[in-house]
This record gives structure tokens, C-alpha cells and sequence, in this order.
């Protein structure tokens, strides 16, 4: 099913997540991603949910029941050509610094700790396909632990 | 002052009435300040449900008034809040605005599973419009008056403010300050367009000019925004017939010569099958809710399709549009109104077809209405129903129930006054007539009001007997007592092969009830008691209760299966069925 993201822009009050989170509820979608964080401007919150529905209707009856809560400002589908999609991941590894040390030239990665030869901390940013594949390349395997941000998105 | 102070200053600045509740732990510094005022009069219902009813009586009842009200409701913390739900999900379902105040347990212990605590906002957030949670006296006031903004502008709803027992006992900061003539709530997202756009109306109005077959609806929107009126006079202007939806009737007289009744799951043979046949349909204030489209699949293939609706989540949800108007309907028909391009043609051909739909069951109809009485030898509600319509010249309020006895009130009562005809449409919420009917009699005092129940439903809220006792409500309580769940039996006999699981009820005494509760109590078994009895229950000064016993194997025809299309539309009662299962069911 085709992936959709939707950004929101709503009134910093208590319950606005509960309300918007509870529509998605309703309409029996499983959120693939949802982050909410401030705005340019103070007391506005920006949202960005992406789920996967390949019925535009769909799409547009939600944006139109968001519209509805007197909290939101505005609400748009992000057309995927016309948008950036990024996401950032925290992930702790179990892998030979060596061996990482590979993927440097292809993947934009930092290394925030090195707890030992084999233990690291590091952080990638990138779209979400970018830190898929370089997490199948790394290998899945020497993965620990492992914390994605969820998609935040802008228009071009 | 106090936030308990506030609260009531607040209602008393938004021309509040009535309060209707029931008091406890949580609400008891509100309730203590109003026994110290003599502005707002608080009705104690029996039960918050109740309560919640009367709200919406007031609020549906003085809509058409020159002063419409928005009715409160007002419950304690925990079950008492919880209590609101069901009265308020409805008011949301039907669009009506209302403003629930609830008791919370101290902001110290909230979320611990104090006594009496239940989280009510996040409870009510998905049946309501908005809710709010006022953490400081300071935030009571503008609360309040946001909370009645939001509930009466656009599309009504109702509201919830639940305030913190601390919150009421709290005194506002020293430099508080509140404009209750200049304020403005801030909400910059929130806005509804009244006014409609050039462009989708000359598009409109050039499918109006070209149609051959056009129809009007007229929904909710068209009460909501008083508008009945104007709708007739576009109607009359541009010679199109009109059909209702549930909340559409009362907007006009159903007895117009371009109305077609009811249409729907329920409507009439003639609002049904020119939906049909139609090439054009324009609706107003309404939501193509599923008993009124049957099979989508099916709905109005022939037709183009004008949507004037307020809210725009609404356009498109269901039915796809050809010309989308999101606006106000009153507005809409104004412009429409006054737009020279808008012509009348005589569509002789259109309105021939239709009269030949007109006549489908009418004789049938009619010789059971004369009649009165049922294989049972029981006595029709239609029959009740279309004598109380007489009667009363079909300019009297008309509550009804959920159910069956509902649909025939829809179907069979002459509906003269705008804006005349209360009930729970979309979530059909059984027990709603009793405590509704007394909301709409203190809404509009002048005017008759009539309850209609059946025995099912006037169970439900029967304790609001206490209400009309304690404050002599003059409503006329008509109780059509089948013994049975009419509805869901009518359901039975046509769809699950006469097995009437669940249904049959065994009633109390009814007199002694009424007895009870010190209200006059007729009974009426006789075709030829049953205008006698209306005449006498309008005679009676104050509340009555006419009883009248029902036929259980009346059913209410012509009647489309739910997920059926117009053509499984069913206009002929299955007679052996059901009077087989009566000779091994009944009493």
C-alpha cells in the first residue's frame, strides 16, 4: 500500500496527540510514524503521521475530519516528489569498528560513543530507505538496540 | 470571586435559563453558589442522562425562537459525568449544540483513582466537539465562553468543560481581567464559511436551469439555520418537488404540494423512488447518512449531485459530488434566491411520474389508518398518530422516541410549525423523548408539546416522571404500548423468520405509575376513544399520560433492508408470516 504522510500544524493545548491519534483510531489505521514538535512559531506544534492507504478518498475525508478539531490550523497530504521525508536513528552496535569504518563513504553516520572495540553508539539520519538499507548492509544481526525518530517531512 | 462564581457569571452573561443536573461530591461548590442567585433555574433530573436530554430540548426547541439558548447540563465527577455520555454522543451524532459542566475530583488527586474520578475528557473527546479542563480559576470564564462559541457556530455540538473541585473553590488572581462584551476566543484554525462561492453557485445554478428531473433535499441544516422558509420559496421559484430527511421535517408543511415526505430507509414511495428516477439532486444540510442512501452502490446513479453543507468533511464522505457548496444554508438560499439566472420550468412530465408514485400505497395506507385496528384487533399507531395530527391541526411539538412509534410520528403526523419535530436521528437513542420533551416545553412554553413513546423507550427515562411531577412540565405523554420492541420485531418478522428474541416486554401497570407520580392517566383500547382521549389530554391543564394498546404485528412500510437498494424497497406486509407467529407468540 502506498505510503502517505500528512503534516499538521494545531494549537499547543493538552489532548490535541490524544484527539488526532484517536481519529487514526477510528478510521482503523495503524500509524507507521507520528512526531510532533514546535514550530516556528510559539504555541503552534507541528505534526507529521504517515500511514499507507492507497484510497485518495480515504486520505482526504481524514485531512477533512482533522480540519474539523477547533485545535488544528492546517492539514496536508506532502506529495512524496515534492517533499523531503527524514528520519534519524540512534543505534547501538555490536560490530567490529573496522567493518564500519566501510560504510563511511556511503552512509552519513557519527559515532557518539564507543563503549569498547565492539560496542558503539552511533547516529544516521537520512530518508528511510537510506537508514534501511544501511542497517541490511551493516547487518541486522550486530544490532542491539535501536531508536528512530519517525519521519518528519517538509515541502520542497 | 471564585471559579464557582465564574461558571455562573458566565452562563448568566451567555442568557442562560436553565441548568438541568444532578448534584454531588465534585459539582457541590457550583451547586452552592446557585442556591445563593435566583437567575438561572436549576431543574434536578432523575438520572444525568436525563439531564443531558433536557439540554438538547432547550437548545432544539429554541432554535427557531428569536432568543435561541444553549442548553447546560451539569453532573458531578466520576458517574455522574459518565452518566452524560450517552445524552451527550447523541447531541453530537444530531448536531446539537450543548454545553455539559462536570465536577472533577481536586487537581492534587487526578489520576490516582480518586473517588468518584473518571478521566470524562478523555472519555468524551471522540462525542463531543471539544472538551476542556479549566486548571486555574483564572481559565473558568474565558473557558466557558469558548466552550459556547464552539458549541453554537458552524456545525453544532455539544461541549464539555469539567472543572476541578479546586479549580471551583479557587479565587481568580488579583489582577484578573476578563471583556466578556469584547472577547474573541483565539483560534486560528477554526472557521466555518457561511458565505457561498460565486463559482460553485453559477455551476449549481446552471444544473438547476438544465434538469429535467430535479429534487430537493432538505436536511438538518435547513432547521438549524432557520431557513425552512427561504427553502420553500426556492422550491416554489424554481418548481423542483422536495424531499425531507429525518431532522429535515418541520422545516416546512409536509403537506406542501411540491413535498414528498419523508425519504430514507422509512420514507415514502414517492420521496424513494424520485430519488431514483432523478436526474439532478440538491441537498441542503445534510450528511447522506446510510439510512438515508441504502446500498451507496445503488444510491442515485442517474443523478447529479449539489451538496450546500456547512461542514466540509462531510462533502464527499458518502455520496460523490458534482457541485460541492460549503457554506451556510440560509446564506446559500439567499444568493440563490436573488440570482436572476435561476429559472422555473413546469417539468409536466417529471411531476406526472411522481404523482403516479403518490398513489403506490396510498390507498392501502389510508383504508388501514380508517380502520384503526391490527390482526390483534389492537389499535394502529398510525392510526393514533394521524387522529393526534387532526387534532392538534398538526401545529403542535412532536417528541418522539426511538423506534417504531418514531417512524410512524415521521410518517403520519401533518407537520404545520417550523421547526416542531425533536428526535434522536443519528444515534436513535431509546429512553430520549420523556426528559427531551421537557427541555423543548421550557424552550417554548407557549406551545403544545407531545411525547410520544413506546413502551420500550419510555422505560429507559421513566424516572424523568419525577421531573414532570416536581415542576408540573405541561407535556402530553403518549405511551403506544405494544408490549413488544416494536422496531427490532418488525425486523424479526421480515428478516429472521419470526423468531422474537428479546423483544416481547412485560409491562407494568402504567396507572399506577402515573398514579404515582400524581399525573392524570387514560387508557384507550377503542378506535373511537382515541380523539376523545387527545382532546381531553389537551383540555387538561399540566402534564397527562395516554396510554393507548398497540397492535404488535403493525409494521411500518414501505421499508428499504438496511444495505438495500431503492428497488428492495418492501411495500407490502408479508400478512401470513407474521399472523402465523401470532397465533404461537402472543398473549
Amino acid at each position: 500500500m502506498m505510503r502517505r504522510a500528512i503534516l499538521a500544524f494545531m494549537l499547543d493545548r493538552p489532548g490535541v496527540l490524544n484527539k488526532v491519534s484517536m481519529l487514526f483510531r477510528k478510521k482503523m489505521y495503524n500509524v507507521d510514524t507520528l512526531t510532533v514538535c514546535s514550530s516556528r512559531i510559539e504555541g503552534i506544534s507541528r505534526m507529521t503521521i504517515t500511514l499507507r492507504e492507497d484510497n485518495i478518498a480515504k486520505v482526504t475525508q481524514v485531512i477533512k475530519q482533522l480540519e474539523k478539531f477547533t485545535e488544528i490550523i492546517s492539514v496536508k497530504e506532502l506529495d512524496t516528489n515534492k517533499s523531503y521525508w527524514r528520519e534519524a536513528a540512534i543505534v547501538k552496535l555490536e560490530v567490529d569498528a573496522d567493518h564500519l569504518k566501510t560504510f563511511k563513504k556511503r552512509y552519513n553516520f557519527e559515532v557518539l560513543d564507543q563503549k569498547s572495540e565492539e560496542t558503539l553508539i552511533i547516529q544516521i539520519a537520512g530518508s528511510t530507505t537510506q537508514i534501511d538499507t544501511f542497517l541490511d548492509e551493516v547487518g541486522r544481526e550486530y544490532i542491539i538496540e535501536i531508536a528512530r525518530t519517525g519521519v518528519a517531512a517538509m515541502e520542497k | 470571586m471564585t471559579g464557582k462564581e465564574k461558571v455562573l457569571a458566565a452562563l448568566k452573561s451567555k442568557g442562560i435559563k436553565y441548568i438541568f443536573g444532578y448534584t454531588g461530591g465534585a459539582i457541590m461548590p457550583v451547586f452552592d453558589e446557585m442556591e445563593k442567585q435566583s437567575e438561572l433555574q436549576f431543574i434536578m433530573s432523575r438520572h444525568e442522562q436525563g439531564a443531558a436530554f433536557m439540554a438538547q430540548g432547550i437548545s432544539r426547541g429554541s432554535l427557531s425562537t428569536d432568543n435561541p439558548q444553549l442548553g447546560v447540563c451539569i453532573a458531578t465527577s466520576g458517574p455522574g459525568a459518565m452518566n452524560l455520555t450517552t445524552g451527550v454522543a447523541d447531541a453530537y451524532m444530531d448536531s446539537v449544540p450543548i454545553l455539559a459542566i462536570t465536577g472533577q475530583v481536586a487537581t492534587g488527586v487526578i489520576a490516582t483513582d480518586a473517588f468518584q474520578e473518571s478521566d470524562i475528557v478523555g472519555v468524551m473527546m471522540p462525542i463531543s466537539k471539544q472538551t476542556y479542563m479549566p486548571l486555574h480559576a483564572d481559565e473558568v470564564e474565558p473557558t466557558i465562553h469558548e466552550a459556547h462559541y464552539v458549541a453554537v457556530t458552524g456545525r453544532g455540538g455539544p461541549v464539555l468543560v469539567d472543572i476541578p473541585k479546586d479549580v471551583q473553590n479557587q479565587s481568580v488572581s488579583k489582577n484578573y481581567q476578563f471583556d466578556v462584551q469584547n472577547y474573541q476566543p483565539t483560534l486560528p484554525g477554526y472557521c466555518y464559511h457561511p458565505e457561498p462561492e460565486r463559482e460553485p453557485l453559477e455551476r449549481a445554478i446552471r444544473l438547476l436551469n438544465k434538469s429535467e428531473r430535479p429534487l430537493i433535499f432538505c436536511g438538518h441544516g435547513v432547521i438549524a439555520s432557520r431557513a425552512g422558509k427561504l427553502l420553500q420559496k426556492f422550491a416554489e421559484k424554481s418548481n423542483i418537488p422536495i424531499a425531507f430527511t429525518l431532522h429535515g421535517l418541520s422545516a416546512l408543511p409536509l403537506d406542501h404540494s411540491l413535498s414528498l415526505g419523508m425519504m430514507g430507509m422509512h420514507g415514502t414511495v414517492e420521496a424513494n423512488r424520485a430519488i431514483v428516477e432523478a436526474d439532478l439532486l440538491i441537498s441542503f444540510g445534510m450528511r447522506f447518512d446510510d439510512r438515508v442512501t441504502g446500498k451507496l452502490s445503488e444510491y442515485a446513479a442517474n443523478a447529479d449531485v449539489i451538496h450546500v453543507e456547512i461542514d466540509p468533511s462531510e462533502i464527499d464522505k458518502n455520496v460523490p459530488t458534482t457541485v460541492a457548496i460549503n457554506a451556510d444554508v440560509r446564506r446559500t438560499l439567499q444568493v440563490l434566491l436573488e440570482d436572476p439566472m435561476l429559472t422555473c420550468k413546469p417539468r409536466r412530465r417529471w411531476f406526472d411520474k411522481i404523482q403516479t408514485y403518490r398513489t403506490v400505497m396510498a390507498e392501502e395506507q389510508q383504508a388501514e389508518i380508517d380502520k384503526g385496528v391490527g390482526d390483534t384487533g389492537k389499535l394502529l399507531m398510525k392510526t393514533i398518530v394521524s387522529h393526534l395530527s387532526q387534532v392538534t391541526k398538526g401545529k403542535d411539538l412532536i417528541v418522539p422516541d426511538v423506534g417504531q412509534h418514531q417512524m410512524m410520528a415521521a410518517r403520519f403526523y401533518n407537520y404545520q410549525t417550523e421547526n416542531s419535530w425533536f428526535t434522536s436521528g443519528g444515534a436513535g437513542t431509546m429512553g430520549v423523548s420523556l426528559p427531551m420533551a421537557i427541555g423543548v416545553k421550557l424552550s417554548r412554553p407557549d406551545e403544545r408539546v407531545w411525547s410520544i413513546n413506546g413502551d420500550g423507550g419510555f422505560q429507559m427515562n421513566i424516572q424523568e416522571l419525577g421531573t414532570v411531577m416536581e415542576h408540573q412540565i405541561d407535556i402530553k405523554m403518549i405511551l403506544l404500548n405494544n408490549s413488544y420492541l416494536g422496531m427490532v420485531r418488525q425486523w424479526q418478522t421480515l428478516f429472521f423468520d419470526g423468531r422474537y428474541s428479546g423483544t416481547p416486554m412485560l409491562n407494568p401497570d402504567y396507572g399506577l405509575i402515573a398514579k404515582a407520580y400524581g399525573i392524570p392517566y387514560l387508557k384507550v383500547n377503542k378506535v373511537k376513544d382515541i380523539t376523545p382521549a387527545l382532546e381531553k389530554a389537551i383540555e387538561q391543564k399540566g402534564p397527562i399520560l395516554i396510554e393507548f394498546v398497540c397492535d404488535p404485528t403493525e409494521v411500518i412500510l414501505p421499508m428499504i433492508p438496511s444495505e438495500g437498494g431503492f428497488n428492495d424497497m418492501i411495500i407490502s406486509r408479508p400478512k401470513e408470516t407474521a399472523s402465523k407467529k401470532i397465533k404461537k407468540g402472543e398473549k
